[in-house]
C-alpha cells in the first residue's frame, strides 16, 4: 500500500492530474476487489460444514472448554461482527489463528513457505520474460521461416498444456539423469535465497519448468504484437530512410510493441500463481501451496483462507503495478 | 488470409440477415414492417431497389423454421436483391451462407479435424469402452476372492493385491497400478469423469454466461456494473485458487452428503462426490469470461438497425433478446466454450492431482498421475499413461478451439 501511494505521488508530479485520476480510479476498484476477495473467503469459512473445534478435541470433548475456545476464536459472534474482526485483523497483518495445532497463528505455519514461493514466482517470472520476449521478437523478425514455425509450434503446445504435465515429464527426465550417475536432486528446494551449486541444482529445474508456461504465452504475444507494429507505416518510413534493421526493430518497433506486453504481466501473474501449486506439488517444494494442500486434509480453514487472500491480493497489486507501468510507458493514457 | 478477409467483410452481413430471417415470425407484423426492417439494415444504396423484397423475404422465411439452432443463416444467403429468383438460386450455390463457409473452412483445417477425430474416439472409448472391456477375458483364480470374471477384475475399483504394479499383459492390457487396479479401466473411468465435468461445467457456463452477458449488454445499467465488478473480482482471484478454496472447505463433507442422495448417489459414492463441488467451483470461475464476451457482442448487435426495427414493431425486450440477439451469438459462444472446455478438464485433473477432487476408489486422470508420482522411479508407466491421455485430450480440444476460432471468429487475434 505504501509503495503504491509512493508511486502515485511521484507520478502525480510527473504526469499531472489525469494520471492521478486514473490511478485513484484503479485504487478504488482495487479496494472493492480486496473487500470482495476477503468477503468471499470469509463467508466460505463461515459456512464451512462441521465444527472444527469439536473435531479437534476428539474424544476429549469438554463443553466448557468448547465454549471457551469458541469465544477465543470469536465464533459466538454474529457473522458481520466476525467479518469486521477478520478485516481488522487482516489490516494488522494478522492472518488469524490456526485450528491445527490449536491457537497457533496462521502466519507461523505459513512463514517458512512464503519466501520459497515468492522466490519461485519471482525467478519464474524473470525466466518467462527473458525467454519469452526475445524469442517472440526473433520469431516475428523471421516470420514464416523454420525458426518461427519451430518456436511457435513449441509455444503452442506449451501454452495449451497445463504446467503439471510438463512438470511430470521433466521429473521423469530428472530421474533418468539421476540414474545415469551424474547425481541430481529429484525434489525439494534447498535453502531459500541461497545460490550455492547444490541449492541451484534444486532450483534450476522447477524454475525452468515454471517459466515454460509463461514463456509460451509471452512468446506468442510478443510475436503477434511485433508483427503488427512491423507492418505500420512508421516502420516502413524508418526503413526507407535507411536506418539499420537493428535500430528499426529495437528503437522503433519494440518500443511500441512493449505496451501490450506490460499489461499482459497482470494476466500472466494469475497464470503463474495457479501453475505454482502444481510445480510445488510435483517437485515437492515446501512452499505455501504444499502447506495449503496439507491444511485442506486437516480441515484447517484459516490456513486455506490466508493463502487465498495473500495470493489474490498479490495478484491484484501486480495488476495495479502493471497499470502504473502502462501509464508511464504509454503517454496516451493521460489523454483518455 | 484471403479467407479471413472475406469473412471479415461478410460478418456484419450475417447479423443483419438473421433479422430478415426472424422478423416475419417474431413480430406479428405486416409485410410493410418487414420491409422497413430489411431496408434499414441493408446498405442505403441498396434500399432503393428493395421494392419487391418484402414478399420474397416473407415467403422464404415463413416456410422454413424461423430459428434453426445449427444454421440460422442458411435460409437467406448473400443474394443481391436485384436478381430474378432463378439467378438467386445459382448465386446461393456460388456464395454459401457465412455459417456454411465457416464450416467448410473448419473442415479444411487438418489439425482441427484430426483432433476432432481423436476427441470423438476418446468419448466413445469412455462411454462404451468399459462395458466391452468387462466381457473380455476368462475367469481368473484370485488368491483372495476365489474365481472372478473379467467384469470384476476389469472394473476400475477392483484391487487385485497379488498383482501390483504389473506391466501390460493379456489380462491387464495396460498393466496395474500400485493397488493392483487395472490401468486401462481406470483410464477409461478417468476420461468419463473428465468429460462429465467438462459437460456439466459447460452447461452452466453457457447458460449463465449467455443470459447474464445478454442482459448486461442489452440493458446496461446496474446489471452491467455488477457484471463488470464481478468479473474483475474473478480475474483477481486466480480461478483455480478459488476452486481449491471451495473444494478444500466443502469437498469432504460433500462426500458424506451427496453419497446419500437417492438417484445420483450410486454414481457419486465412489469418491466422486467432491466432483459436484469441483464442477460448481470451475463453473463459477468460468462463466464471467463467457459473459464478458457475450456482453461485448451484444453491445454491438444492440446498435444494429434491425434491433431498432424490432423495437419499432413493438417486439418485447425478452423476445428481441432470445430471437434476435442470442442466435447471433452462436459463433462466439461455440468458440469460447470449446476453449473453456480445455480449461475445465485441466482444472478437474489439477484438483484431483492435488487430492482435492476425485478420491479413491474413484478414478480421474489427475488422481492417476498423483498415484503414479510416488512410484515414478520404479514404475514410470503408471504416470506416463494418464499424463499422455490428458495431454492428448487437452491439446486436441485446444486445436479444435483454434480451428473454430479461425473459421468462425476471424477478427479475434489469438
Amino acid at each position: 500500500m505504501v509503495l503504491v501511494l509512493h508511486c502515485e505521488s511521484i507520478l502525480h508530479i510527473k504526469e499531472g492530474s489525469r494520471m492521478t485520476r486514473f490511478l485513484v480510479k484503479r485504487l478504488v476498484g482495487l479496494i472493492f476487489i480486496v473487500l470482495g476477495v476477503t468477503f468471499i473467503t470469509f463467508i466460505l469459512g463461515y459456512f464451512a460444514p462441521g465444527d472444527p473445534i469439536k473435531e479437534s478435541m476428539g474424544d476429549h470433548f469438554n463443553p466448557v472448554l468448547w465454549q471457551n475456545l469458541r469465544h477465543a476464536y470469536g465464533f459466538d459472534l454474529p457473522w458481520y461482527q466476525q467479518y469486521l474482526n477478520y478485516l481488522v485483523k487482516l489490516a494488522h497483518f494478522d492472518l488469524g489463528t490456526s485450528f491445527h495445532p490449536q491457537q497457533r497463528p496462521v502466519w507461523d505455519i505459513l512463514k517458512d513457505g512464503v519466501p520459497i514461493s515468492v522466490e519461485l514466482s519471482l525467478w519464474g517470472t524473470i525466466v518467462t520474460l527473458l525467454m519469452g520476449v526475445p524469442i517472440g521478437i526473433i520469431a516475428a523478425i523471421k516470420a514464416n521461416t523454420w525458426v518461427d514455425t519451430l518456436n511457435m509450434g513449441v509455444a503452442l503446445v506449451l501454452y495449451a498444456l497445463p504446467s503439471f504435465i510438463l512438470a511430470v515429464f521433466v521429473q521423469i527426465l530428472v530421474l533418468w539423469i539421476d540414474k545415469t550417475g551424474i547425481g541430481w536432486p529429484v525434489s525439494g528446494w534447498g535453502e531459500s535465497w541461497q545460490y550455492s551449486w547444490s541449492d541451484l541444482q534444486y532450483k534450476i529445474v522447477p524454475i525452468l519448468t515454471y517459466g515454460a508456461a509463461g514463456y509460451a504465452y509471452y512468446a506468442r504475444l510478443t510475436r503477434s504484437t511485433m508483427l503488427e507494429v512491423l507492418r505500420q507505416d512508421f516502420v516502413r518510413t524508418a526503413r526507407a530512410k535507411g536506418l539499420p534493421e537493428r535500430t528499426v526493430v529495437f528503437r522503433h518497433a519494440l518500443r511500441n510493441a512493449i505496451i501490450p506486453l506490460i499489461t499482459a504481466i497482470g494476466l500472466l501473474l494469475g497464470l503463474l500463481v495457479t501453475g505454482s501449486f502444481f510445480i510445488e506439488n510435483i517437485f515437492s517444494i515446501p512452499g505455501i501451496a504444499n502447506i495449503t494442500v496439507a491444511a485442506v486434509s486437516q480441515r484447517n480453514y484459516p490456513v486455506i483462507q490466508a493463502t487465498t487472500i495473500m495470493v489474490a491480493i498479490g495478484v491484484v497489486f501486480g495488476n495495479l503495478l502493471s497499470d502504473i507501468l502502462y501509464g508511464v510507458v504509454d503517454p496516451r493514457i493521460k489523454s483518455e | 488470409m484471403d479467407n479471413n478477409e472475406k469473412e471479415l467483410i461478410e460478418t456484419p452481413a450475417d447479423v443483419s440477415q438473421t433479422a430478415t430471417d426472424t422478423a416475419p415470425e417474431t413480430t406479428d407484423s405486416t409485410p410493410e414492417t418487414v420491409g422497413t426492417a430489411t431496408q434499414s439494415h441493408n446498405d442505403s444504396h441498396r434500399a432503393i431497389d428493395l421494392a419487391p423484397a418484402p414478399e420474397v423475404l416473407g415467403q422464404e422465411t415463413l416456410d422454413g423454421p424461423a430459428l434453426v439452432e445449427e444454421d440460422p443463416l442458411a435460409e437467406v444467403a448473400t443474394i443481391p436483391d436485384e436478381l430474378p429468383p432463378e439467378a438467386q438460386k445459382e448465386e446461393r450455390k456460388k456464395h454459401p451462407s457465412p455459417f456454411r463457409e465457416s464450416m467448410q473452412q473448419f473442415r479444411r483445417d487438418k489439425r482441427a479435424m484430426i483432433s476432432l477425430g481423436f476427441v470423438i474416439f476418446l468419448i466413445v472409448l469412455a462411454l462404451i469402452g468399459p462395458p466391452i472391456y468387462h466381457h473380455i477375458g476368462g475367469t481368473y483364480p484370485s488368491d483372495l476372492q476365489g474365481k472372478i470374471g473379467p467384469d470384476i477384475y476389469h472394473s476400475y475399483d477392483h484391487q487385485e493385491l497379488t498383482k501390483v504394479n504389473q506391466g501390460p499383459s493379456a489380462q491387464y492390457w495396460l498393466g496395474t497400478d500400485a493397488l493392483g487396479e487395472d490401468m486401462l479401466a481406470r483410464l477409461m473411468q478417468g476420461l468419463l469423469i473428465s468429460l462429465t465435468v467438462a459437460f456439466m461445467v459447460e452447461v452452466v457456463d453457457v447458460g449463465l454466461g449467455v443470459s447474464i452477458g445478454v442482459l448486461a449488454g442489452y440493458y446496461g445499467g446496474w446489471v452491467d456494473l455488477l457484471l463488470a465488478r464481478f468479473t474483475d473480482l474473478i480475474f483477481a482471484f486466480p480461478g483455480l485458487l478459488f476452486a481449491i478454496l471451495l473444494t478444500g472447505i466443502f469437498g469432504q463433507s460433500a462426500n458424506d452428503y451427496f453419497a446419500k442422495l437417492p438417484l445420483v448417489g450410486g454414481f457419486l459414492s465412489n469418491g466422486n462426490a467432491s466432483l459436484v463441488i469441483v464442477s460448481l467451483a470451475l463453473a463459477f470461475v468460468s462463466w464471467p469470461m463467457m459473459a464478458r464476451y457475450v456482453r461485448g457482442l451484444t453491445l454491438q448487435i444492440r446498435e444494429q438497425q434491425f434491433i431498432e426495427a424490432a423495437h419499432t414493431a413493438g417486439t418485447p425486450d425478452l423476445r428481441i433478446m432470445f430471437r434476435h440477439i442470442v442466435p447471433n451469438l452462436f459463433n462466439i459462444v461455440i468458440v469460447t466454450s470449446t476453449m473453456s472446455i480445455a480449461g475445465t478438464i485441466i482444472g478437474e485433473a489439477g484438483l484431483s492431482l492435488l487430492g482435492l477432487g476425485v478420491t479413491h476408489p474413484g478414478s480421474s486422470l489427475g488422481l492417476m498421475i498423483a498415484d503414479g508420482m510416488s512410484l515414478l522411479e520404479l514404475y514410470p508407466w503408471d504416470t506416463i499413461f494418464p499424463t499422455l491421455v490428458l495431454a492428448g485430450i487437452v491439446l486436441s480440444i485446444s486445436f479444435i478451439g483454434d480451428g473454430l476460432r479461425d473459421a468462425f471468429d476471424p477478427r479475434s487475434v489469438g
